[in-house]
């Protein structure tokens, strides 16, 4: 049965006929999460950080732990500067739960008052928590894009079902004898559902939100991989360059997060006769006064930030540590020419199709003829392909130099018989792929797929262990640098000759923003450049800094790409 | 005209009605109409009116439809045949809204487990009614505070069910139901989780609200005793079928069939029960520690004639009357030595057996346990009661 061609064919055709629905969607979600953002960011983090710990001191009643593990870990997260990634991981998580409440507690009511809706329903929301969460990204992507658009909507069809299911439970959990009672007075029966039924199933509905608000929390990272911002990317790719660090800091700010939220939701469900004991005219006070502050610095500073609206570019690329360099150098570049830049990390695949779709400017992470071969020749028409910014690239199979093969052909069962790849979806894996099958020798070998991170950890393992790997490796790239290393031969050029990085933009760029087609166009720069960028990010500088480096190093170049 | 009037009506619970409905029309029995159908009959076939005003309880064991029928009145159960008349206009074939109007203004009922909303103050539930029918929020309160004085309730207004006794909260649940001004109550065993002080108190209330109100009230109840204390008319079920209606005194003393005879108890009382059945919570006083200051003191405020003079170990030691406190205190005596004779009994000892005892006994009988220790008294009436069922009893051949 071909039900991944009816699949791709539905969505197709989704894609194609409510183009106009889901652009409004696409348009309508991005505004509101930008302005949600705005909104958030423009408030100072130590007066937000003072702000939350006064409600936090206002849900707990005289105990003080809550209260200091707001204050001090909001204030760990701002020093290790994830602030500005929890205000947009916080947008986002608020916007998905936000959404499942709206939606997910009708659904619970129909599904609580009709049998049939029930049996139709129970499938659909075991499918959905089931259904692993990528799987959700994929359309995502075709109907919405990328950026939070497509990351609230995975997240909203994975975290939905525990809300449904518990309102449902809730509604059905109300004792015969309430519903008698309302129906006994004669309640009509949207008087039995707002008098009765929710305020009796209100913990229960609460308790299914709490739920919802942590499976949207768990779909952040994943939702990264399609650019939804915050903190999800900065786990994504320390998990791509194995960076044990930066995850676990990511990670905290994460739980964090989690831990604040999921305490909140639990303290504002309260029951009737607690919340009759608890109540206090200054609590009141304190708490309208707070919302108040908070309202009017947020509504403050979104004007000074409309003020300072700018020219915009929006730039997309690969999680390799090629792409980091060149495209933070690129982004560097542009902010010093006073653009506000966005930069988005998205798998290979995803790239491509976003520029094609014209949801992004541009991107100087092409690799061509050879690894995105797939990928060119899916897109090609719908882009702008600008040429060659970096020549001399190189992928192929990489081994440590103590290692006595030297083609392809020569490889017969070193290193288990696996070759140690990155990515499923990279341009070098495909390549990788057509060799195995190319060559005979390697046709009982495997190809290991993992992620760029991964595979320089294993490498770095088997050298100082002095082990057989062979790995998916391409130049420009650092550890050229790091260890003696050397491709193998490939006599049937199944991985492509020497390559070169290009540049594409969205058709129409040239007349929307002439400026930045003329600098995209314009963009090039050696190999050397690239590897010392890269090295400096290895060596533990941030990608900014170390592009701001270069930037402030090469003010000529810089300066030839802004030229007409 | 009768204010509720029930004809044939018929509840069938189960998927195949029709073919079961078909069954009870020809009068074939419950237990063969399961058989044959799988369909269970709730109510079978009932016919009964209720006058304007009066209390009429609805008696039966549980399973026997009386709940069903309850609330086949106000439609909470859907009829599968037969007719409702209140006021001579049909409940069955009414619409939504005119059932709905019938519920607001005319019948409202009370729960057995009190059917409050825990999340409502005590005058929110009793507003409840009023408010569904979209009263001005000045206009209900008002009411429902006047529902609550009348009960006594006024100063737990804004307390939550959960902070009140089992007793105030059913006062709550019949203030609720009044707060309407219904011309119907519907009871639905209303008092049986409450304790037995409590449910009599209720029952002296209800009896004494319908002398001022002149409601109707139609009453559930399993409780023989209790249809005895309040009911007008009593109507027995059984298997969903209504087996006879009466007076109590009619059904005393008519039983309509062996059912029913069983059902009030039939049996030659005296010779089941127990010393322990029918003893209250005696008053003691321990002659060990204290003086006729402390005996009297007591006598006052339990409001009894006599005490039970007990030692540390709390065996009998004599009956203390107040004549002989008030004497000990005058002449400076202890108690001991005023004390007088008190028979004792086992607890398990047959009422038959008390009687020849209590008839020579000056005081009450003390009853001890195994141990000699004492655990309550028997007085005269109680035994005088005791006997005066069973001389209803012995018209009737003995069932046991």
């Amino acid at each position: 049965m071909p039900i991944a061609s009816w699949t791709e064919k539905i969505v197709d055709w989704m894609t194609a006929n409510w183009a106009g629905f889901f652009d409004a969607i696409q348009h309508g979600g991005q505004g509101t999460m930008d302005l949600a953002n705005a909104m958030l960011g423009a408030v100072p983090p130590l007066m937000m950080i003072v702000i939350m710990t006064i409600f936090a001191v206002l849900v707990s009643h005289k105990k003080w732990g809550f209260p200091l593990f707001v204050f001090l870990g909001l204030l760990l997260v701002w020093n290790q500067g994830l602030w500005a990634d929890l205000v947009q991981t916080t947008t986002l998580v608020i916007l998905s739960s936000l959404l499942a409440i709206v939606i997910g507690i009708p659904l619970g009511i129909w599904m609580a008052k009709s049998d049939n809706v029930a049996k139709v329903l129970q499938p659909l929301l075991d499918f959905m928590q089931t259904m692993p969460g990528f799987v959700y990204l994929i359309p995502a992507v075709a109907f919405f894009g990328i950026g939070a658009v497509p990351g609230v909507f995975a997240s909203l069809i994975f975290s939905l079902p525990p809300t449904v299911r518990f309102t449902n439970l809730g509604i059905r959990q109300v004792p015969v004898e309430m519903e008698e009672a309302a129906d006994s007075f004669g309640s009509t029966p949207k008087q039995k559902l707002f008098k009765v039924e929710l305020p009796l199933a209100k913990s229960t509905i609460m308790a299914g939100v709490n739920q919802t608000i942590m499976l949207a929390l768990s779909m952040v990272v994943l939702a990264s991989m399609v650019g939804a911002p915050g903190l999800g990317q900065g786990i994504l790719s320390a998990v791509q360059h194995a960076a044990v660090g930066a995850g676990f800091v990511n990670g905290i700010a994460l739980v964090i997060l989690a831990i604040t939220i999921d305490r909140f939701t639990q303290r504002l469900n309260v029951d009737a006769v607690e919340a009759q004991q608890q109540k206090s005219k200054w609590r009141k006070w304190v708490g309208w006064l707070t919302a108040l502050v908070l309202a009017g610095s947020m509504v403050g500073g979104l004007f000074a930030q409309q003020a300072a609206a700018k020219k915009s570019v929006s730039l997309v690329y690969v999680q390799w540590d090629s792409e980091i360099a060149s495209t933070n150098v690129l982004a560097q570049a542009f902010k010093e020419k006073g653009y506000q830049v966005k930069m988005t990390p998205l798998d290979n695949a995803v790239m491509w199709q976003t520029v094609a779709n014209g949801q992004a400017d541009g991107s100087v992470s092409a690799w061509l003829p050879n690894t995105h071969q797939a990928q060119y020749k899916k897109y090609h028409k719908n882009l702008d392909m600008l040429g060659a910014n970096m020549r001399g690239a190189k992928v192929g199979l990489v081994v440590p130099d103590y290692m006595n093969v030297d083609s392809i052909a020569d490889l017969q069962s070193q290193a288990d018989k696996t070759i140690t790849g990155i990515e499923p979806g990279a341009g070098v894996m495909a390549a990788a792929d057509k060799a195995l099958k190319a060559y005979p020798n390697l046709s009982d070998w495997k190809l290991q797929g993992s992620s760029t991170g991964s595979m320089a950890v294993a490498l770095d393992k088997a050298i100082k262990s002095h082990d057989d790997i062979v790995v998916t490796g391409w130049s420009p790239h650092w550890m050229w640098k790091k260890y003696q290393l050397k491709y193998l031969a490939d006599p049937k050029n199944t991985m492509g000759q020497a390559e070169t990085i290009n540049t594409m933009a969205r058709k129409g760029l040239k007349a929307d923003k002439p400026e930045v087609y003329r600098a995209l166009d314009n963009f090039h720069w050696q190999k050397g450049d690239m590897e010392s960028v890269m090295l400096d990010i290895q060596n533990g500088m941030s990608p900014e800094k170390a592009a701001q480096k270069w930037v402030d190093a090469h003010p000529k170049q810089v300066n030839a790409w802004f030229e007409k | 005209m009768a204010k509720v009037k029930i004809e044939h009506l018929t509840k069938i619970f189960g998927k195949r009605v029709k073919p079961a409905l078909d069954l009870v029309e020809k009068h074939v029995s419950k237990t063969d109409i399961l058989e044959q159908t799988g369909a269970t009959v709730g109510v079978y076939d009932a016919n009964l009116e209720v006058q304007e005003g009066e209390i009429f309880v609805i008696m039966g064991l549980s399973g026997s439809g009386k709940s069903t029928l309850i609330r086949l009145l106000n439609r909470l159960i859907e009829p599968t045949s037969g007719s409702i008349y209140l006021d001579g206009d049909d409940i069955s074939k009414m619409n939504k809204e005119e059932l709905l109007d019938v519920r607001r203004k005319k019948m409202s009922m009370v729960f057995q487990g009190f059917g409050l909303f825990p999340q409502r103050t005590v005058l929110e539930n009793t507003e409840y009614g009023l408010e569904v029918q979209g009263m001005p929020k000045e206009e209900r309160t008002k009411l429902a505070e006047q529902a609550l004085e009348n009960a006594n309730l006024l100063p737990f207004k804004d307390q939550f069910p959960s902070q009140l006794s089992g007793g105030m909260q059913q006062r709550v649940g019949l203030a609720r139901a009044l707060a309407n001004n219904p011309e119907i109550l519907l009871m639905d065993e209303a008092f049986s989780a409450l304790d037995p002080l409590i449910r009599r108190e209720m029952q002296d209330e209800l009896i004494e609200l319908q002398a001022k109100q002149k409601k109707t009230i139609i009453f559930i109840s399993h409780d023989l005793n209790e249809a005895l204390r309040i009911g007008d008319r009593i109507a027995i079920m059984k298997d969903g079928e209504v087996v006879q209606i009466g007076t109590g005194e009619d059904i005393l003393t008519n039983p309509a069939n062996d059912y029913v005879r069983a059902f009030t108890e039939n049996v030659d009382r005296s010779k089941v029960l127990t010393a322990e059945r029918i003893m209250e919570q005696p008053v003691t006083a321990n002659i060990d520690v204290d003086g006729p200051n402390v005996a009297l003191k007591k006598m006052v405020t339990e409001e009894v004639g006599g005490l039970v003079a007990v030692n540390r170990s709390r065996e009998v030691q004599g009956f203390l009357s107040g004549e002989a406190a008030l004497k000990a205190r005058k002449e400076g005596l202890a108690l001991k030595d005023v004390l007088v004779d008190m028979p004792t009994i086992q607890k398990d000892m047959l009422v038959s057996d008390i009687v020849p005892i209590i008839y020579d006994a000056h005081t009450p009988l003390g009853v001890v346990n195994d141990e000699g220790r004492l655990v309550g008294i028997v007085i005269r009436g109680r035994v005088l009661e005791a006997l005066a069922d069973k001389e209803l009893d012995n018209q009737e051949t003995e069932v046991k």
